[in-house]
């Protein structure tokens, strides 16, 4: 099944499933995800979305079921995990900048310890990342010291100076204030179109049906409904996913 | 073998399996070793030396002891004496302590100070320090026929007389418990459910309550007196030295003072902690209710304050307890310097170690779990009281 | 609306003093006593320590003796050298002296918070102590050996002290590491080890360290006595240190090692770069608490037959014409501890407040 090398597909997920002791909260999800591919995950709060894409780089351990990251399998072998998270971003709903660190040092500190960079060319790409997310001028500054929406867009800074083949987004702007949420999602859409793999986790239905390439909607661990953003909107065949987007999209 | 490492699990069960293997191979080595050397030495391992005689003797102890008696008989004397020792510093350190303690919280800036001064200057010596120096005045005071005392009351280089009621031990004990019912009866009566009264009438039973006790207890001693003798046995002097009442050696004496000092000076802290972690807006609303500056004290701001307190206070005593093991420092027979000495004359080092680590996890576990009872005895339900700044 | 920023006029000194100490009955009481007792106690010290104190030793002890004499304080200027330095032979007391600035030199550099990294603090103390034990010990560059068992005084006490905090700070952080690790056996072992330690009188764990474990060693390691007792005393330190960097450890979000996983940091960079400096943040004014309570505990060892500071104080007035002068001895020593101990834990005191301050 583990097609080796560049052709393998970005992510193949086969019955999956994660249980918080006698609670099922994935059930027998398979996705597979091609490379360039944008998808976006939706569901109410506790279906399983956030769980799914934390297991794709570890920070939960699935009970059973397969995860293949770019070839290689997410499996007990501490070799295979380190691989995998060098080349998967993450970005958090609460950003976890470290709070200690100047943004330069936030965004150079990871490939100056796990790529061992040196620190010269680590802190030059991190600044040229800073451009790229439009807060150049802060890297001096220290996390406390920026809105949550320049946070947001340092956190995802960051998670780009690994040079990662998948970017996964954990609810990236349900923490901001309305007034910061495009800035955020304008850097993401730019990304978007520059061909990175994306999982996102939002509810912004906007980002969803310009970006995404298929729109996964879960719920209770599971993914009821898969489809391209058209159908996805417009002709939903699950009942859930008609209710769930009636009330997201009421206002 | 490497690649089976790069396993997770087998990882994290072989560092586990390292780990407590190591530590008990290190337990082990230590317990092979000194059981060579104590046979080198023609000693035995075991506890058969609990049940022989001492040979020697303790100079306190609240059970008849004599130099007869087994180790295990003395090894109980020293925790009788600890907590003995224990309690009278713990509750003199109390005392000291909601004094500075209210002091430090009070409106007025002269207590303040001074309790503040207390604090500063007590905290911020060795408890050891303060002991041998409470310990070199009283031993350095005048001997008992040059002392005076007041009432009965003498300190001298023997130590502290007091006077004591002509009773029988028995009788003695039961008029301490019918004190100890004085203070707890009234706070039993306070919480339990029963007494659903308005807070006038439950504070006029809780008198009551307490004056029953207390009057039981004079009642007891009364009948305890031994006939034909002074209800009141008063030290005076006769020759060289004192007789009558009730002599606190030195090596106690000087131990209660420090402990109590020292002891107080935290205490003092924890209690100025607790006052000030009642929330303005509880006593601003009891001001708001017409409550007088007694009852917002003793309704509102004290039992407010006793909750924020105990948990702390709970380490407090248990350090307290530890302290106790400072009289060795000065003789007293303490369960510490006990175990020492029968270390010095029965050699049975480990075991006697073993016994002395056992005996003060214990005593500090069951004091913990005292007051995590009364803790959440009194804790408030739910989080009315949360987020509160 | 307008605002009426009318000032009240000034009371009369007269009248802010009945305000703040004589407003109801019992306060008047309250002041009036507490004055009494400030008056009373300030008057005897002041008394007792200067007016009729005796400083010039030159007099003798005799001086002191006469009626009406307060402090002795000739004793002090008599006897100082053996309370600060021991027996460490005379002629070499100056080593024991700079020692002593060592130790002030380590704190003070501690204090300062460009000193607070990863690389910095630990050179301090590591260079700082590594001066302090060449200075004292000898046997280098011209200065004469001089064996632990001459080592005594003040700066024994700091001797102890500062290997005390080397030993137990890492040792510490290691034991809170180990007990909040995922893996059960190795973290509730740990926990058994960390509170069976904290439950036991340092004391015991003292007497332990110095008499019972040379049984239990193999000859090799037996080593002098004096370390084995530093040693018992930095695992004393670290069980409470260690429950401190735990409660730090805690303190840091779960999304700082989360990010830090997710960026593929691995587990000591993430601890060394990420976790422990936010957590010793945490943990500062707590941490500085026990230092403070460790020093003053260091004066333990004198049971375990050191000769300490309070040791060397004993045997000042012990012997010969001293013998009635305990209580200057003891409040001499008691200012040194009182110096160190105060500011020490002022300096605590501050950085809690300016914190609470930067936390917002």
């Amino acid at each position: 099944m583990t097609v080796p090398g560049p052709a393998a597909p970005a992510l193949q997920i086969v019955g999956l499933n994660k249980y918080y002791g006698p609670l099922h909260v994935l059930r027998d999800v398979n996705l597979t995800v091609r490379r360039g591919e944008k998808i976006v995950v939706c569901g109410p709060s506790g279906s399983g979305k956030s769980t799914m894409i934390r297991c794709i780089n570890r920070l939960e351990e699935h009970s059973s079921g397969t995860i293949i990251v770019l070839g290689t399998e997410l499996n007990d072998d501490v070799g295979n995990i380190d691989e995998i998270r060098r080349e998967v971003g993450m970005v958090f709903q609460h950003f976890n900048l470290f709070p200690h660190m100047t943004v330069l040092e936030n965004c150079a500190l990871a490939p100056m310890l796990v790529r061992k960079v040196p620190q010269a060319e680590a802190e030059a790409a991190a600044r040229r990342y800073l451009e790229k997310v439009r807060i150049p001028e802060q890297a001096m500054k220290y996390p406390g010291q920026l809105s949550g929406g320049q946070q947001q867009r340092v956190a995802i800074a960051r998670a780009l100076c690994m040079r990662p083949e998948i970017m996964l987004f954990d609810e990236p702007t349900s923490a901001l204030d309305p007034e910061m949420i495009s800035e955020v999602l304008d850097v993401m859409v730019t990304l978007a179109s520059e061909g990175m793999t994306m999982i996102c986790v939002t509810h912004e239905m906007n980002f969803a049906r310009r970006v995404a390439d298929r729109i996964l909607f879960m719920d209770r661990g599971e993914i009821v409904e898969e489809a391209v953003p058209d159908t996805f909107f417009t002709a939903a065949k699950n009942e859930r996913t008609r209710q769930f987007l009636s009330q997201i999209l009421k206002h | 073998m490497i690649p089976m490492l790069k396993n997770q699990k087998v990882r994290n069960t072989v560092q586990q399996v390292l780990f407590v293997g190591g530590l008990a191979g290190l337990v082990l080595c230590g317990i092979l070793i000194a059981r060579k050397n104590l046979a080198a030495q023609g000693m035995t391992a075991g506890f058969d030396f609990l049940w022989k005689s001492t040979g020697w003797d303790v100079n306190f102890s609240l059970l008849p002891a004599s130099a007869n008696d087994p180790y295990w008989w003395f090894f109980l004397i020293g925790i009788l004496n600890t907590l003995f020792l224990g309690t009278t510093g713990l509750v003199l350190a109390t005392v000291f302590g909601t004094i500075v303690g209210l002091a430090r919280t009070s409106k007025n800036e002269l207590a303040n100070l001074l309790g503040r001064t207390y604090v500063d200057i007590f905290r911020n010596i060795p408890i050891i320090l303060q002991l041998f120096f409470w310990f070199a005045i009283i031993t350095h005071l005048p001997a008992p026929r040059a002392a005076r005392g007041v009432a009965g009351f003498v300190l001298s280089s023997r130590g502290f007389y007091l006077p004591i009621p002509n009773v029988a031990a028995p009788a003695f004990v039961a008029a301490a418990f019918a004190l100890i019912a004085a203070i707890a009866l009234p706070i039993w009566l306070g919480r339990t459910s029963q007494l659903q009264r308005p807070f006038g009438e439950r504070g006029t039973i809780q008198l009551a309550a307490t004056a029953v006790a207390l009057a039981l207890a004079v009642v007891i001693l009364l009948v305890g007196h031994a006939s034909g003798t002074p209800f009141l046995d008063i030290p005076a002097l006769q020759g060289l030295n004192l007789r009558g009442g009730l002599r606190v050696s030195p090596e106690f004496t000087a131990l209660s003072i420090a402990m109590a000092i020292y002891g107080g000076s935290y205490i003092g802290e924890i209690v100025r902690g607790g006052f000030l972690s009642v929330g303005k807006g509880q006593v601003e609303a009891a001001n708001a209710l017409g409550l007088s500056g007694w009852q917002i004290f003793s309704l509102i701001r004290l039992p407010l304050a006793m909750r924020a307190m105990l948990p702390i206070l709970t380490n407090q005593y248990v350090w307290l307890i530890k302290a106790t093991t400072l009289g060795i420092a000065v003789g007293f027979t303490d369960f510490f310097m006990i175990v020492a000495l029968a270390i010095n004359h029965a050699g049975q080092t480990i075991e006697s170690i073993g016994i002395l680590m056992g005996g003060f996890l214990a005593i500090n576990l069951s004091l913990a779990a005292i007051f995590n009872r009364i803790n959440k005895a009194i804790a408030l339900k739910g989080n009315q009281l949360r987020g509160q700044e | 609306m307008t605002v009426i920023a009318l000032r009240p006029p000034a009371p009369s000194l007269a009248a802010d003093w009945k305000r703040r100490f004589f407003a109801t009955p019992l306060q008047a009481v309250v002041s009036l006593l507490c004055l009494a007792v400030m008056v009373t106690v300030v008057w005897t010290i002041l008394d007792w320590a200067l007016l009729t104190a005796v400083f010039d030793p030159s007099r003798g002890a005799q001086a002191c003796l006469t009626p009406g004499a307060g402090a002795c304080w000739s004793v002090i200027a008599a006897r100082w050298r053996i309370i600060l330095f021991g027996l460490y032979p005379y002629d070499e007391q100056w080593r024991s002296a700079l020692a002593c600035l060592t130790v002030v030199a380590i704190t003070v550099l501690s204090c300062i918070p460009a000193f607070w990294t990863a690389r910095r603090l630990p050179l301090v103390w590591v260079a700082g102590t590594g001066l302090f034990y060449l200075l004292l010990k000898g046997g280098i560059l011209g200065l004469p050996y001089e064996g632990e068992e001459v080592w005594g005084g003040l700066v024994l006490t700091l001797f102890i002290f500062v290997s005390t905090c080397l030993i137990g700070f890492p040792l510490a952080i290691g034991l809170a590491l180990l007990r909040r690790s995922e893996l059960p056996w190795i973290s509730k072992t740990t926990g058994i080890i960390i509170d069976g330690v904290r439950s036991l009188p340092l004391i015991s764990i003292l007497f332990t360290f110095a008499i019972v474990l040379p049984f239990a060693l193999p000859q090799s390691l037996i080593g002098d006595k004096l370390y084995r007792v530093i040693l018992g005393s930095a695992l004393f330190f670290s069980a409470y240190q260690a429950e401190i960097v735990r409660g730090g450890l805690q303190g840091v979000p779960r999304g700082q090692e989360e990010a830090s996983m997710a960026l593929g940091i691995s587990y000591w960079q993430r601890v060394s770069r990420i976790m422990l400096p936010q957590a010793m943040r945490n943990a500062l004014p707590a941490t500085i608490n026990q230092f403070v309570i460790t020093f003053k505990e260091t004066s333990l060892v004198v049971i375990v037959g050191f000769f300490e500071i309070l040791a060397s104080g004993n045997a000042a007035y012990g012997t010969g014409e001293w013998r009635f002068a305990y209580v200057e001895v003891y409040v001499f020593i008691a200012l040194i501890y009182f110096v160190f101990v105060f500011s020490l834990s002022r300096y605590g005191a501050f950085l809690e407040r300016r914190m609470a301050v930067g936390a917002r």
